[in-house]
């Protein structure tokens, strides 16, 4: 290791240019490459533009939600509600557009607020009532399915305007829409996060809190920043969702907050906080996607694909502490 | 460099090894197919139509290739998987929607694309197919409006026409519409062949055991001559079995149920539940399958397939003459 | 002049009274010794000024100026920083992100989009500073976590000096140290007093504390029990007044051997 720190080889310096330049772990770069590769190499369904679209397509929405478990992770918090909260920010826009009759721009703000305002509960009860983040969040994923399931009266609202649906079904240039809104969300939260101060500020929370405190950031106004903007993005995930089903469904999102955490986690988010990137995860979502649809494209069954998630996760973050224990000897 | 090239090597190779041994078991000729897509395989009904869909395959000399969502709640994956499997340009999508309108976006690809719909078990709404513009090549699955009718005609051929009393309908999930039409078949049917059996109430079980029992409980007591109970699916109907036996009235309460479930054979094996009409989906997989082949083909296919139901009971079961029996599974 | 005047500050935690009332003035460029006992209240005392903590009752003036009000971040721009015993670093962040913490100076990004913080600018004054305290580090773009205990302290300070700051207050910056970074920080304290800029040293090393100080401060029971002039005190009286009359030549002389 010793004579690798003297004169860095060429692999080590793309790597560190990598995590400094775009804050991506260039692991996980290669594991999407490679397995690409390998699916391109045994389905010849794999490698077309519409399959590629395809994943990206079917990445939108968990991709959404995982650009929030992302910021809240890295700050040093949890957000387990994230899917919940998605449901019932669907079901919200779908109430205001279909059964109160309200012009769809209000539907979709309706979304946005929905979420907004289920994210600040959770931080206000985080930083004012010294709940842990754990069981706010856990709280909050009960109240908002609840809540869901009595806006919609326990079934699915349909019917949506055509605008909307245009949000989740439209494809201007060949291209869904989903797949824009995703990839420009998650191109200002990346800057957000890796290039503002309000990023740094957010990982140096979730890296020691103290030292934020000591650094005259104003830390429980931040922690209520952050909850409050994973909402505003879980409601846009309910939006995409909604758009693209073209129902408000309370079951909508059950289960999301896992798969968003875990596509964090495989992108090279510390679990405890402080380290984190977007492009990061979303090479972990797109690492989730194409081994998804390269199974499904290979007629491996479902239950086979959620073994095959689990075990990329184990392997990544098994490669990742191994990467930071590394570097801690050097 | 060497570092590089070793470390890209050890990447590699271990996904590759997973990969290729994944794909070693999987691996098919892939010529023109059907893509069975399914709610779930959680769950024993899915699992026999599935078998039937594998079944009906094999006799019909076709291949295909099947999905399911992780759960009948998972409305955007299974509509992920749909547009994944449609990159293989299969020659029909034999499609089990979680509701009516998840996968109209899919299907809509797949119309364009020339490939021929087929709606399994009766998910789709043909008003909402109508206004999207899309046409399905048939509905296939039981008719639920004739199950509950059925179970009228079993209740009135064992009481007899003139028979007298307050009859219970639990419902399913209310706004449901396979429980509804359940419930609205026994009633109608009942009505018109037995006017004397009164239905006293009819009330949302929310396809719950529990919820069945206590439904079954309170209104034993508000008529204690209850004379029968017709549930909209057999976990209801179990449901209500124990709160009428725990009353001491089984022998006076017929009870019946909805599904042929491998649960409600054994209670009607042991003579508690008395009936349950049987939906077959083995048989609504493999005819399905059939069904399809014949439409490529270019033969006229009906547009909405109802597959029987089949009412069991201890008789039935018992003599096991019924050559539709081998599809309970 | 005076920079900083404490009058009357106190501080309860709950059912704790900590400190009762505590006055305290130091001058510019006055390097003052905080010394006593565990439990004595040096600690929460130097929060009280740096508004981590606020304080109960009691004035704090900066130039005259109240900063009572003020919260940690205002009271830091002001020109009052910490190096807190556990140094408070940001341990998977690197060097420049841990000494602009909070500071970080911004641009516009290809001169359209405000509010990109400006790593480069950062990297370059982050170097410079290291290199202007003397110290070596492995890389600047290190995670901290990775660096030795001394120099993490080395980010610590770094990161208190860069800002311009009045005041700086030390927390027990020698306790982890070999002899000779023991030095080094001694020297450095020398050298912002000789740029006009106080410290408040707080150790339980009293040797340290007679060799760099002008004045003892000496808390005891969350009061200041002695406001000693180093030069006209010894070891005997510091220890004495520490743990509060009786016979006290034995701690003494155990300290002086310490």
């Amino acid at each position: 290791m010793a004579s690798q720190t003297a004169q860095p080889g060429l692999w080590s310096r793309v790597q560190r240019a990598s995590v400094e330049r775009l804050h991506i772990r260039l692991e996980s770069l290669l594991v999407l490459v490679a397995l690409s590769a390998v699916m391109a190499v045994l389905s010849p369904y794999f490698l077309s533009l519409s399959n590629f679209l395809n994943i990206l397509l079917a990445t939108s929405t968990i991709g959404v939600l995982a650009i929030a478990a992302t910021f809240v992770i890295g700050s040093g918090g949890l957000d387990l509600s994230l899917g919940s909260v998605m449901g019932l920010s669907g079901v919200a826009g779908a109430f205001v557009a279909v059964n109160l009759g309200w012009p769809w721009p209000l539907a979709v703000l309706a979304c946005i607020i929905a979420g907004g305002i289920a994210g600040h509960i959770n931080g206000q009860l985080v930083t004012r009532a010294f709940v842990p983040a754990f069981i706010v969040t856990l709280g909050m994923l009960g109240l908002a399915r609840g809540l869901a399931l009595v806006i919609s009266q326990g079934r699915a609202i349909y019917g949506l305007p055509a605008e909307i649906v245009y949000l989740g079904q439209g494809r201007p240039f060949g291209v869904p829409m989903p797949v824009i809104i995703f990839v420009l969300t998650a191109i200002v939260a990346h800057c957000l996060l890796a290039y503002t101060r309000f990023g740094r500020h957010t990982l140096a929370l979730g890296d020691s809190e103290g030292a934020a405190r000591a650094a005259g950031i104003r830390v429980e106004h931040h922690r209520r920043i952050i909850y409050t903007l994973s909402g505003v993005l879980a409601g846009l995930a309910g939006l995409l969702f909604t758009a693209r089903v073209n129902a408000g469904d309370p079951t909508a999102g059950i289960n999301y907050e896992l798969t968003a955490i875990t596509a964090a986690i495989i992108g090279g988010t510390n679990l405890f906080g402080g380290r984190a990137s977007i492009l990061g995860t979303m090479i972990g979502a797109l690492i989730m996607g194409v081994l998804q649809n390269g199974l499904t494209l290979l007629a491996v069954q479902s239950y086979y694909q959620q073994m095959a998630i689990g075990a990329v996760l184990i392997l990544a973050v098994f490669i990742d502490q191994y990467q930071v224990r590394k570097e801690a000897r050097v | 460099m060497t570092a590089f090239v070793l470390r890209i090597n050890r990447f590699t190779l271990a996904f590759g090894v997973a990969m290729a041994v994944c794909a070693a078991t999987s691996a098919k000729a892939e010529d023109a197919e059907y893509g069975v897509l399914m709610k779930t395989l959680a769950n024993p009904f899915w699992g026999a139509m599935s078998q039937g869909v594998e079944a009906g395959a094999k006799g019909a000399g076709v291949k295909i290739f099947e999905q399911a969502a992780e759960s009948d709640q998972a409305a955007e994956p299974q509509l992920n998987l749909c547009n994944t499997m449609l990159e293989r340009k299969p020659a029909a999508m034999i499609t089990a929607a979680i509701n009516s309108t998840n996968l109209l976006p899919c299907l809509k690809v797949a119309q364009e694309a020339g490939v021929k719909i087929v709606d399994l078990d009766n998910n789709l709404d043909q008003a909402v197919l109508d206004k999207e513009g899309i046409k399905v090549t048939f509905h296939i699955g039981s008719d639920n409006n004739a199950a509950g009718a059925q179970g009228a005609e079993y209740l009135v051929s064992k009481l007899g026409k003139d028979a007298k009393g307050p009859v219970l309908v639990i419902e399913g999930l209310s706004g449901n519409i396979t429980g509804e039409k359940r419930a609205k078949g026994f009633a109608d049917k009942l009505k018109e062949l037995a006017p004397g059996l009164e239905i006293v109430a009819s009330l949302p079980g929310d396809w719950d055991r529990g919820k069945a029992a206590s439904i079954a409980t309170d209104t034993l007591t508000a008529h204690p001559d209850l004379v029968a109970i017709f549930c909209a699916n057999d976990g209801m109907a179990l449901g209500a079995v124990e709160s009428v036996y725990a009353a001491g009235k089984g022998p006076q309460v017929t009870i019946i149920g909805v599904d042929g479930n491998s649960d409600a054979v054994k209670s009607i094996k042991e003579g508690r539940l008395n009936a349950s009409v049987a939906q077959l989906p083995y048989l609504v997989g493999k005819q399905a399958v059939e069904n399809v082949k014949k439409a490529l083909a270019g033969e006229k296919v009906e547009d909405s397939i109802a597959v029987p139901t089949l009412v069991l009971t201890k008789e039935v079961i018992d003599a096991g003459k019924e050559p539709m029996l081998e599809y309970v599974k | 002049m005076t920079l900083l005047t404490l009058k009357g500050i106190r501080k309860s935690f709950g059912a704790v009274d900590v400190l009762h009332g505590v006055d305290l003035s130091i001058e510019a460029g006055e390097v003052i010794g905080l010394v006593g006992d565990n439990g004595a209240g040096k600690s929460t005392l130097m929060k009280t000024i740096t508004g981590i903590y606020r304080a109960d009752a009691g004035s704090i003036q900066l130039d005259g100026r109240d900063i009572l009000p003020l919260d940690p971040g205002q009271r830091r721009r002001l020109g009052i920083e910490m190096i807190y015993q556990d140094l408070s670093l940001a341990k998977q962040q690197d060097v420049a992100a841990n000494i602009f913490l909070g500071r970080e100076p911004v641009k516009k990004w290809f001169g359209l989009i405000p509010g990109f913080v400006d790593k480069a600018r950062m990297d370059r004054e982050a170097a410079g500073m290291i290199e202007r305290l003397g110290a070596h580090l492995p890389s600047i773009n290190r995670s901290v976590g990775s660096f030795s205990g001394g120099q993490q302290q080395t980010v610590a300070i770094a990161r208190a000096l860069t800002f311009n700051p009045k005041l700086v207050i030390m927390d027990e910056p020698t306790a982890a140290l070999a002899v000779r970074e023991v030095q080094s920080v001694l020297d450095l304290i020398r050298r912002l007093r000789s740029e006009g800029i106080s410290v408040i040293l707080i150790s339980h090393r009293l040797n340290d504390v007679l060799a760099v100080t002008d004045r003892i401060v000496v808390l005891r029971h969350g009061r200041a029990e002695a406001n000693l002039t180093t030069a006209k005190t010894n070891m005997n009286e510091v220890v004495g007044r520490i743990v509060g009359g009786g016979d006290t030549s034995a701690a003494a002389a155990h300290e002086q051997r310490g």
